[in-house]
């Protein structure tokens, strides 16, 4: 039973996750300036409400006079991007496999869950940048290194539910009759898979969001002069004093959509599965 | 005859100091200083190496040359002085002679001599090295490659050494007397391997500890021939991220710190219990262009599209440096047109590139031959020298893009970018942000960057610079070879071979317990006679 | 039992091996150190040089089974930026430094979680569990290296040095980048604590231990603490990855002198000796890990043997 307080934490998320979307889609129209112009002379300039600030900028501007209000903006879409095709990406592939995996079992699943060992064990910084220097850092592929990190998990809890499906009767019902495999994993499986997939999902979203921060701070993030969070953070890290405004809103943003999306996640783990609370 | 009177008299003052009594605390300038005291000084990096030979860029200079010394000192004005050679001069047009400091030892007693340095100069162009029974390391400076004129050396006396050359080398006492020496029976015993390890040099101060990235440890060296410094230990520790260092100055944790960003120089200096001091550095920071020609590089069959001259100048009229100078840097950084920073023996002044951008987009529809608008696309390597050059390089940027030319950055790691430069695969229009400094007192370390084919030189030399610039290295007279330099600066200006924006200041803070510290132009710090108040 | 050993052990091998191959070629097909050792102004041909002085220029297989053959012995080759033995250096960052920070970490994220745990599932869908739902999700939802700022910002500075902002070697300099480093783990081990022990307090003979008259406290603490320990060291083993992982962007903000930070200094220069021996250290210690976590878990609980 989920109770009003529940609920409105809930809602709050929801509302949250709601209006960084709607904020970033129509970002063009709202931000007062261009986010990658950048105007020397207007360099650090605090926010509205301190001496020194304007009502031309919010929020202040960055080292290269860029706006902080605009650049969070745009920054709420590429966070949002790399957080849902990150996801996606991890998420589709994963599931591929581990229907593969747990379906046809043998030989295939031994490699799979093998290689998802390997993957495991690796450091993903060593990953990152192997990628990122070969093919350039870019907002693709970053997106690319953090879906090829993540697909482990999916595969796993894939595979452990296509497992325990594929020698259920309406599974076994559905082969007598003649269907394909294909068409077995798609109708019969893959549905039941969904749920406990989607809280995973929701919470790697989250999590990949603040990893794409954590690889700007390394250095290995979306390159300049684009606008992304991680990256906003890491330029401030260096002006917390004397421009504590260039890592305060970026820092508040990224947590109050990450937090936006794990109260939503929360919620749906008790909604879609109890079960999924066991060991994940 | 006054001798005997003076011993005299010492004598009378000794003796007729009580006993007990502790003698008069030794002052600086008039205040006490506490001659057993550690001086802690926080850096940004620790350094990979201390054997010189393998290298000695900005960071690891900083710790080799508190322990090793080279033939030519340096004060604090830039100047070279007498270091571990007393004297230097050119006997013909193709020999030096160095007469070397007498009663100099190293940490462990060998004595410094000819010997030392005939040896150090077998290491430097890797001869006799199976007679010496050492190995080979891979060296920042392969001085067989970058100075071949260099033929042969040897000892006159236990002090003299004479170095020979097949053709005049006017700056050869810059090249080979800034390089710091190793000791010769301790390296051939120990090997190269344990110079890295545990170094012993004639320096200031001896290596006492090493924890890796952590901290190293120096203890003053007793028997140094020079000024000594005046504290007992000196500590460096790392910490790489500039706020936490200045949280550790501001919390007392550290005496000194270095690099410390522009703008908090400003703050910092404000405070009554801090002092921040600058100096001007000879990292010069620019945008390299290509200019080569199509056999040149991997270029698949086109020429750098930054052949010509007037393109370049164009782009460097095109960037307000002032504005760069008083927004980013807060006044810790000078405009510069020479191609050799203002520091170095040999400088003269250049006109200033006018900020220009009229000038520049017509200088830029002159040359316009190309299909299209002129486009680059920039390398630029972040997170490597420092906040001010990725905030720098952006700005320029957004100059350049306001003349009409259309730049899209590509922002890498610095390996990445080494590696492009040495495969040579830099595209047609491609061009890369990077800054030079220099271990050298003499310009030449500045203009040879065009004369040879290195991963840097993308614009190499035309035939009537090359004959002048070989000309500057072969004068021997010193009069007419600072007028060569000038003349080759003045025409390296002109022919702009880089973008240049600007030439660096390197800021310090430190406690006002520390007295005597001040900055050198050099890339290492200078503790001597530096002492801590009581 | 022994079978089981067994065979975990010889899928922990692979894993390392695996991990170190990959790596291997991973690193030479991306990556050139030669180039770092020279001056800018160096000639092709110097790099030449310093690339045949590290073995660089020897065909690929060969320099594979050089490696592959030394790795048994403890051999990762020299290190390329501090000229020394590679496998020492990783060693000597990993203890005491990282071992110290994720080891302070891992009891700070256990044993601050049981108590928070079981108050949240005892007083379920009252204040405190509310409370500790929302603030444990709110330490999950923050960049670990932002947090480790304000930290620094709040205790090193506001506070005027309350704590050291950086550097290691006494429990002060321990505090804040263990709080860091443990903020999200906890976090999620007080959740995994409070609905392991919900499910299980629901459970048949937690209801029987009840009604026999137990005390409400030994019920808790006998019966379903111990079932529920099982799921909860399943994700301790596989959130130790994510720790160790962690540890690179903590020890950078702290300037920890550990592993993590030896990595992303090692990394961009390319310095492949110490790249892989650090690898290998990362992927045994992560596999011995979870290794000892699925036998514990095994010796627990028989019906994990049987996966």
């Amino acid at each position: 039973m989920i109770t009003v307080g529940r609920q409105g934490v809930v809602l709050v998320g929801t509302l949250v996750i709601v209006a960084s979307v709607v904020l970033a889609a129509l970002a063009p129209a709202l931000a007062p300036v261009d986010p990658i112009r950048n105007d020397l002379l207007a360099r650090l300039a605090p926010p509205m409400w301190m001496e020194g600030g304007s009502a031309r900028h919010p929020l202040g501007t960055d080292t290269l006079g860029r706006d902080v209000v605009s650049r969070l903006l745009y920054g709420a879409r590429v966070s949002l991007l790399v957080g849902f095709a990150a996801v996606l990406v991890a998420g589709v592939v994963g599931v591929a496999l581990g229907l593969v995996a747990g379906y046809y079992g043998g030989r295939l699943d031994d490699l799979l869950m093998r290689v998802g060992d390997v993957q495991l064990a690796f450091p993903v910084l060593v990953l990152a940048i192997a990628v990122l220097s070969v093919l350039g850092a870019s907002l693709g592929n970053v997106i690319i290194v953090l879906g090829l990190t993540g697909w482990v998990t999916y595969a796993r809890i894939t595979r452990a539910e296509t497992l325990s499906l594929r020698h259920r009767d309406f599974v076994e019902g559905a082969r007598a009759l003649g269907a394909r495999d294909a068409a077995i994993l798609w109708r019969h499986i893959l549905p039941n898979v969904l749920p406990p997939i989607t809280v995973v999902a929701t919470f790697s979203v989250a999590r990949t969001i603040i990893a794409e921060a954590s690889l700007s701070f390394l250095g290995l993030g979306i390159p300049p002069p684009a606008p992304s969070w991680g990256a906003m953070l890491d330029e401030g890290r260096n002006y917390l004093t004397t421009g504590w405004w260039l890592a305060l809103f970026p820092g508040l943003a990224i947590l109050a959509l990450v937090l936006g999306i794990n109260l939503v996640g929360d919620w749906l783990r008790d909604a879609l599965d109890p079960r999924v609370e066991r060991g994940m | 005859m006054a001798h005997w009177l003076t011993v005299l008299l010492a004598g009378i003052l000794v003796l007729s100091t009580p006993p007990g009594t502790d003698a008069q605390p030794p002052t600086v300038d008039g205040v006490a200083i506490d001659p057993d005291a550690e001086l802690v000084v926080a850096l940004a990096d620790d350094t990979n190496n201390m054997d010189p030979r393998i290298g000695m860029g900005s960071i690891r200079s900083n710790y080799i040359r508190q322990v090793f010394e080279s033939l030519v000192d340096v004060d604090r004005e830039g100047k070279p002085v007498p270091g571990l050679a007393l004297t230097w001069k050119p006997v013909n047009d193709l020999t030096w002679e160095f007469t070397l400091r007498r009663g100099v030892t190293f940490h462990d007693g060998e004595p410094f001599n000819a010997d030392t340095v005939l040896f150090n100069l077998d290491r430097f162009f890797r001869r006799n090295l199976d007679r010496w029974g050492i190995k080979d390391v891979a060296a920042g400076t392969s001085f067989e490659k970058v100075y071949p004129f260099v033929t042969r050396w040897e000892k006159v006396d236990d002090f003299t050494v004479r170095i020979h050359t097949s053709e005049p080398a006017a700056n050869l006492w810059d090249f080979i007397g800034r390089e710091p020496l190793v000791p010769r029976a301790w390296t051939v015993k120990n090997g190269v391997e344990a110079l890295n390890e545990r170094p012993v040099g004639t320096g200031p101060w001896k290596l006492v500890e090493w924890k890796r990235k952590n901290h190293m440890s120096f203890e003053r060296n007793e028997r140094y021939w020079g000024t000594p410094g005046l504290v007992k230990r000196l500590r460096f520790v790392v910490i790489p991220e500039a706020a936490a260092r200045i949280a550790a100055l501001r919390a007392g944790q550290v005496g000194l710190i270095e690099a410390v960003p522009p703008l908090d120089a400003g703050v910092l200096s404000r405070e009554p219990t801090l002092r921040v001091t600058s100096a001007i550095q000879k990292l010069a920071c620019r945008l390299y262009l290509n200019g080569r020609t199509k056999d040149a590089y991997e270029s698949g069959g086109r020429d750098g599209f930054y052949a010509d001259a007037r393109v370049r100048l164009a782009l460097n009229l095109a960037v307000n440096r002032e504005a760069i100078v008083q927004k980013i840097f807060h006044g810790l950084a000078i405009i510069n047109a020479s191609p050799v920073a203002t520091v170095a023996y040999g400088y003269a002044a250049q006109e200033a590139y006018p900020y220009d951008p009229a000038r520049a987009r017509a200088l830029l529809a002159q040359a316009a031959g190309q299909d299209g608008p002129l486009t680059l696309q920039l390398l630029f390597p972040t997170k490597h020298y420092g906040q001010a050059f990725d905030e720098t390089v952006p700005a320029v940027v957004e100059m350049l893009k306001d003349v009409g030319v259309q730049v899209t950055i590509k922002s890498l790691d610095f390996g990445t970018l080494l590696q492009t430069l040495t495969k040579g695969t830099l595209p047609p229009n491609g061009g890369f942000a990077a800054c030079r400094t220099s271990n050298n007192l003499d310009a030449d370390d500045f203009v040879r960057d065009w004369a040879t084919t290195t991963l840097i030189n993308w614009t190499p030399y035309p035939p009537e610079l090359m004959t002048l610039y070989q000309n500057t290295r072969r004068s021997v007279d010193p009069k007419k070879r600072l007028a060569l330099l000038a003349d080759l600066q003045r025409r390296v200006r002109d022919w702009a071979p880089v973008v240049s924006l600007y030439q660096e200041a390197k800021a310090y803070a430190h406690s006002t317990r520390v007295l005597r510290f001040s900055p050198t132009q050099e890339l290492n710090m200078d503790f001597r006679g530096v002492a801590l108040k009581k | 039992m022994a079978r089981f050993l067994a065979r975990r052990l010889t899928h922990a091998v692979f894993v390392v091996w695996g991990v170190v191959t990959v790596v291997f070629f991973i690193l030479r097909l991306t990556g050139d150190p030669a180039a770092f050792l020279v001056d800018q102004t160096a000639t092709r041909e110097e790099i030449a040089h310093a690339r045949h002085l590290l073995g660089l220029d020897r065909p690929l297989h060969v320099q594979y089974l050089d490696f592959i053959l030394a790795v048994p012995r403890g051999d990762f080759g020299i290190s390329i930026q501090q000229r020394r033995p590679a496998l020492p250096i990783v060693l000597e960052h990993l203890w005491p430094a990282t071992a110290e920070l994720a080891l302070a970490a891992i009891v700070l994220a256990t044993v601050l979680a049981i108590p928070l745990g079981v108050v949240a599932a005892t007083h379920r869908g009252g204040g405190l569990d509310h409370l500790s739902r929302v603030g444990s999700l709110f330490l999950q939802s923050m960049p670990s290296f932002w947090l480790g700022l304000m930290l620094i910002l709040l205790f090193a500075v506001a506070l005027g040095g309350l704590l050291p902002a950086f550097g290691s070697g006494s429990l002060r300099h321990l505090i804040l980048p263990a709080l860091t480093l443990a903020a999200a783990p906890l976090a999620q081990n007080v959740r995994l604590i409070r609905s392991g022990l919900l499910e299980v307090l629901q459970q048949d003979y937690v209801r029987t231990a009840r009604a026999k008259g137990v005390a409400e406290r030994g019920v808790v603490y006998r019966h379903a603490l111990r079932n529920a320990a099982g799921p909860f060291l399943t994700v301790t083993g596989l959130s130790l990855g994510f720790m160790l992982s962690g540890t690179l962007v903590i020890e950078t903000v702290f300037s920890w002198p550990g592993l993590g930070r030896l990595m992303v200094q090692a990394v961009p220069g390319r310095d492949f000796p110490v790249i892989q021996a650090a690898v290998v250290v990362f992927a045994v210690v992560f596999v011995l890990v979870n290794l000892l976590v699925d036998v514990v878990h095994g010796l627990v609980d028989p019906r994990a043997r049987i996966a």
